[in-house]
């Protein structure tokens, strides 16, 4: 990105549910994780469910396959494919 | 990620932003719940309040104390070992977060400090002067101008105060309005305190929410600047409409004897410090280059000399004082107290060594009430209570970030302490780390200059009440004071308003997914 563009970046309003296309590749933060082994990951307030990816996904940055998504209620479904990142700070 | 993980750091920095094990449960156990491991950092807090605020004094040789007695407080209310509390004061002051911010600091002072001995002052106000300004103008063009000198220098408290040294005579003379002219000073430093690439606060915002400065000064430029035009705006309706004071005595003499045009070489160096961090070079290597550049410019233009950049005074029966004596960078003084190493360099870095214990004590503390569950706690009850959606929580965040630096005057140690809230609800919901530090910063730099007891307003004002003492014509009831100032910090209020509006609009807003802010080493 050069240096101009980067001062263009963002002059948007974005909306509070981003929409996701059935297989696209993200990387997102889990929030957090329940009993059946899925995590879930809030981008904005679009909630996804991420298969496969438990308690020590949580507070990680991890790669999710998107399987399914309803833009109506902004909330979709998605396969963990890998740990990417971590949080700024880990408790 | 582990915090007690033994193996080497190698690859991506940002892998050694490690706080920690992944347990569940708080390491620490205190009397009291995981309540009380707040205690450090909340003596502190109340401490800086008494210290800063109820007292009036800025000092951080105080604060520093105040974070110590808080520490040792905490000690006393573990439950069992005393020996985990130690071993995470010692955790927390070893994480790259507080190192790499201080490493930033010292060379931004250095920087700044070689482009206010080399005139960059004198520069604006040969602009300002050629320009033939008025009274009504003057204001507006103040803050323009403390704007540019603040986003040279970053040091929002510095430009305060060679502003109101400079300027504020200046203007009086001029005609213009004293309250509105410290308002203008004010939001100058402001301006520059939330953009320059070498402000400390600007470092830490980055370095908290693990993102590359230059990336962060880009992608902030837009609400800053959104702020800083209509304050100009204002400046300009208020300069018409807040009539001055008839000093009776000529004012352009004044101008013309701090104008030096050749100051304005330093518009150079703080190109090449924005250029090269926007353009996504490393911390070091682009305020360097900075640094060369600035001492290139003031040895060959005649500014300064090279005695002036560093000098090494020697007693006289030093071994090799006599033989080396021609050295530019030697002197030979007979005056004890003279000895040691001076300059702009030492002067510049010297200026934030306190700053760096404290934000290492600061950051000791904030790891205890991590450790011990307090952050938790809160944390939890900010995402049940407050953060239940994106826009509450960037809500949150503004109003978070703006209190705690409401409330402390040194604004860089309450952005320090905020830092691993603003991320952890950020994180949650996926907002970039530009996103997170610009939330974080512009609420830092805002707040740090428009209360009475905020460190911008202080050292402006202290550098103020000496001014009678310089000019015989300035009376001590010319003065402005620190309360009377609150309305006209335009883009300090503004600068919140914005972020506040960008929160509920959504104006500005990126997600992880959207852009990945690049390594946190890079400025």
């Amino acid at each position: 990105m050069s240096l101009f563009t980067k001062y263009l970046k963002g002059w948007t309003f974005r909306s509070t549910t981003p929409s996701f296309d059935v297989g696209d590749e993200i990387a997102v933060f889990i929030a957090e994780a329940n009993g059946d082994g899925n995590g879930h990951a809030y981008v904005g307030d679009t909630k996804l469910i991420v298969e496969g990816a438990g308690f020590d996904t949580v507070e990680k940055r991890v790669r999710v396959r998107i399987t399914e998504f309803d833009e109506a209620t902004a909330t979709g479904r998605g396969e963990f494919l890998e740990v990417v990142g971590e949080s700024s700070y880990t408790r | 990620m582990s915090g007690i993980d033994d193996t080497p750091s190698t690859g991506d920095p940002t892998d050694s932003f490690v706080q920690g094990d992944d347990d569940t449960e708080p390491r620490i156990t205190f009397y009291g719940g995981r309540g009380t491991s707040a205690l450090p950092i909340v003596f502190f807090i109340v401490w800086a309040i008494f210290q800063t605020a109820l007292l009036r004094i800025q000092s951080e040789s105080g604060l520093i104390v105040g974070i110590l007695i808080g520490l040792i407080v905490g000690m006393f209310f573990v439950r069992g070992d005393w020996a985990s509390y130690a071993n995470t004061i010692f955790e927390g002051m070893t994480q790259p977060v507080a190192v790499t911010a201080i490493v930033a600091w010292i060379w931004a002072g250095m920087f700044a400090e070689l482009l206010q001995d080399g005139g960059f002052v004198g520069g604006l106000i040969w602009l300002a002067d050629i320009a033939g300004i008025g009274a009504t103008l003057f204001p507006a063009v103040t803050f323009v101008l403390a704007a540019l000198f603040t986003t040279g220098i970053g040091t929002g408290y510095g430009a305060a105060v060679a502003f109101v040294i400079l300027f504020f005579p200046a203007g009086i003379l001029l005609g213009a309005n004293p309250v509105l002219m410290f308002g203008a000073i004010l939001s100058g430093a402001i301006f520059g305190d939330n953009l320059a690439p070498v402000s400390d606060t600007t470092i830490v915002s980055a370095v908290t929410q693990d993102s590359d400065i230059g990336g962060v000064v880009a992608s902030r430029f837009k609400y800053v600047i959104i702020a800083a035009v209509v304050a100009f705006g204002g400046y300009l309706v208020a300069g018409s409409a807040m009539t001055g004071l008839d000093i009776g005595v000529d004012a352009q003499a004044i101008l013309d004897q701090e104008s030096q045009v050749i100051g304005l070489v330093h518009l150079v160096s703080m190109g090449v410090v924005i250029g090269t961090a926007v353009a996504g070079r490393h911390i070091v290597e682009a305020i360097s280059w900075g640094i060369v550049t600035a001492i290139v410019a003031n040895l060959v233009l005649e500014l300064t000399t090279v005695g002036e950049i560093i000098s090494f005074n020697a007693p006289p029966d030093a071994p090799f004082a006599g033989p080396l004596d021609a050295l530019p960078f030697l002197t030979v003084v007979e005056d004890a107290d003279a000895v040691g190493v001076s300059g702009s360099l030492i002067a510049g870095a010297s200026g934030f060594f306190e700053l760096a214990i404290l934000v290492l004590f600061i950051i000791a503390a904030a790891q205890i009430m991590i450790r011990g569950g307090a952050f938790d706690a809160i944390l939890e009850w900010s995402i049940e209570n407050l953060a239940t959606n994106v826009r509450n929580a960037e809500l949150t965040m503004v109003g978070s970030a703006a209190l705690i630096n409401g409330v402390i005057t040194i604004n860089t140690a309450a952005e320090v302490a905020i830092g691993p809230y603003i991320s952890k609800i950020g994180e949650r919901f996926n907002l970039n780390g530009y996103r997170r530090a610009n939330i974080l910063d512009g609420q830092t730099a805002a707040l740090g200059y428009i209360f009475p007891w905020s460190g911008g307003v202080l050292a402006g004002y202290t550098a103020m009440r000496d001014l009678p003492e310089a000019y015989d014509w300035l009376e001590a009831d010319m003065l402005v004071t620190p309360i009377d100032v609150v309305p006209f910090v335009f883009q300090g209020w503004l600068l919140v308003a914005v972020f506040v509006i960008a929160a509920i609009t959504g104006f500005g807003r990126e997600y992880v997914t959207d852009r990945e802010s690049e390594e946190v080493a890079r400025i």
